[in-house]
């Protein structure tokens, strides 16, 4: 039955959108599914649930250090490129905050971490110490356009604060 | 987590066709995310009409059949990044013994509990990692259900006759606790007291577990968790209940646990943090630090003319796709 289908989406990769869903989710976690179907991150899971690369194209350690190759030729939802600079003005705005993410501070960076965007599409993450985790936390790691940041924020406009609401 | 806010009655995703991954999707126009009909109204709904609702998540297992044998629906069952297992009070007495806690995993029919309680839909689990989240097979193998020797261990141990298990759920899980109390019962020879928190002391009995500032009045918790995503079960499951900083560790932190994990937070090559993942696992199975149960199932109704993919660790539509009959093209929309 659905089959086919797939097989023709796979083959013909540009495609126009087409139909209308509508779904019931009672799942809590239905703000974060939302928050993933809408916008960037580093990386994504796929179906089985492993980490794939997304705005990241790929990666790779220096000592402590972890160097991201962005991925070239995305944009927002408000035609804004992402680059380089966007990943660094997200990870600014959530290092503001003690407890940004809902899921729990793991998902922080070290608060001494520091970031270089030595062009605009490689970030370097300087590390105090090398973070095993760092890429799962890519996943919780939000990026998003300027105007985003200016007018919206998370919980920017509601809260006035950054931090995770529990 | 802010899981309980209040929800606006509609959330409408529009497609970005202008998004860089044009092989993943977008493939809908547009999702409409419905809060304001309830859970039993939708199923209803997917299953007996088209047109309203087309995908409804959180199936239970008793409303699966019926899914299936819809004429409008069918059914997707999804191995998800999910555990249900029993949170150990490692503080409470008898707790902190270790044959306490191997009697007490001995005394669980998991193949059971997962045909009973969960109808199928469910895996039984070693530990605390989904058997389908590591990169390569493991041999560790559930508990088996051996009740003489659960309760050899739990005699050797000293635990009085007289002595009842408390045992606490929510109402979320409370068919599974009930199930388990009777294990307990049947295997150990004891006595179980059944503690269901109602759903308007969840809030307070969640503080008192994370703040860790009183006593909890259970030993045994059942307690359901997740994780965002495969490959690293530990950084978001094992370090949650065992991990000296984990908001659900309940009992002195374990200095093997806490070596293991250390090693883990800073080691950057995947496979060597696999293998500290799967020691880590091990750890916890060899120590019993839980009541370990099972993995269930995510079930998903999804519309005849919609092709859902089902996700481990998230509910996405990327990839989701209808056809030409779908309700929502037939007439050119």
């Amino acid at each position: 039955m659905t089959q086919p289908t797939r097989q023709a989406a796979a083959e013909q990769k540009r495609r126009t959108p087409m139909g209308t869903v509508h779904v019931v989710d009672p799942h809590p976690l239905n703000w974060l599914y939302i928050t993933w179907n809408t916008m960037e991150e580093p990386v994504r899971t796929d179906e089985r649930g492993h980490i794939v690369g997304a705005a990241m194209e790929d990666a790779h350690w220096e000592g402590s250090t972890l160097v991201v190759k962005v991925r070239e030729g995305i944009r927002f939802q408000d035609g804004e490129p992402l680059t380089a600079h966007s990943v660094k003005r997200a990870f600014d705005e959530v290092q503001k905050w003690r407890a940004p993410h809902p899921p729990g501070t793991y998902l922080n960076f070290h608060p001494d971490t520091r970031v270089e965007v030595p062009d605009d599409y490689t970030i370097r993450f300087e590390f105090p110490e090398p973070d095993g985790l760092a890429l799962a936390k890519f996943r919780g790691f939000h990026i998003a356009s300027t105007r985003f940041w200016e007018e919206e924020g998370f919980g920017y406009r509601k809260y006035g604060t950054g931090e995770g609401h529990w | 987590m802010p899981t309980n806010l209040p929800r606006s009655d509609r959330v409408i995703l529009e497609a970005n066709p202008d998004h860089w991954n044009k092989e993943r999707g977008p493939r809908l126009e547009r999702v409409v995310f419905r809060n304001d009909i309830d859970h039993a109204e939708a199923l209803d709904l997917v299953c007996d009409t088209e047109g309203e609702i087309d995908i409804v998540t959180e199936v239970s297992p008793a409303d699966a059949a019926r899914v299936e044998n819809s004429e409008h629906a069918y059914l997707v069952s999804i191995d998800a990044m999910r555990v249900v297992s029993g949170l150990i009070n490692r503080n409470a007495e008898f707790m902190v013994d270790v044959r306490v806690r191997k009697a007490l995993n001995l005394a669980v029919d998991r193949d059971r509990l997962i045909s009973d309680v969960f109808l199928g839909y469910a895996h039984p689990v070693a530990a605390m990692a989904p058997p389908y989240s590591w990169e390569s097979p493991d041999d560790l193998e559930p508990y088996p259900h051996d009740a003489g020797e659960a309760r050899r261990l739990l005699s050797e141990a000293g635990w009085p006759r007289d002595r009842a298990l408390r045992l606490a759920a929510t109402t979320e899980v409370e068919a599974l606790a009930r199930h388990l109390a009777d294990d307990f019962r049947d295997a150990l020879g004891i006595e179980v007291d059944l503690t269901v928190i109602p759903d308007e002391d969840v809030r307070p009995a969640q503080k008192t577990l994370v703040e860790k500032n009183l006593p909890l009045n259970f030993d045994v918790l059942v307690h359901a968790w997740f994780d965002l995503a495969a490959g690293y079960p530990p950084a978001v499951i094992h370090r949650e209940y065992y991990f000296s900083g984990g908001a659900f560790r309940a009992g002195p932190p374990v200095p093997e646990f806490e070596d293991l994990m250390g090693r883990s937070v800073v080691e950057t090559d995947a496979q060597k943090l696999g293998e500290l993942g799967k020691e880590i696992d091990r750890l916890v199975h060899d120590e019993a630090l839980s009541v370990f149960l099972c993995c269930p199932q995510s079930l998903v109704a999804v519309n005849n003319h919609v092709d859902f993919t089902g996700h481990a660790a998230t509910f996405e539509l990327a990839e989701t796709e209808v056809s030409a009959e779908h309700w929502s093209r037939r007439n050119g929309g």
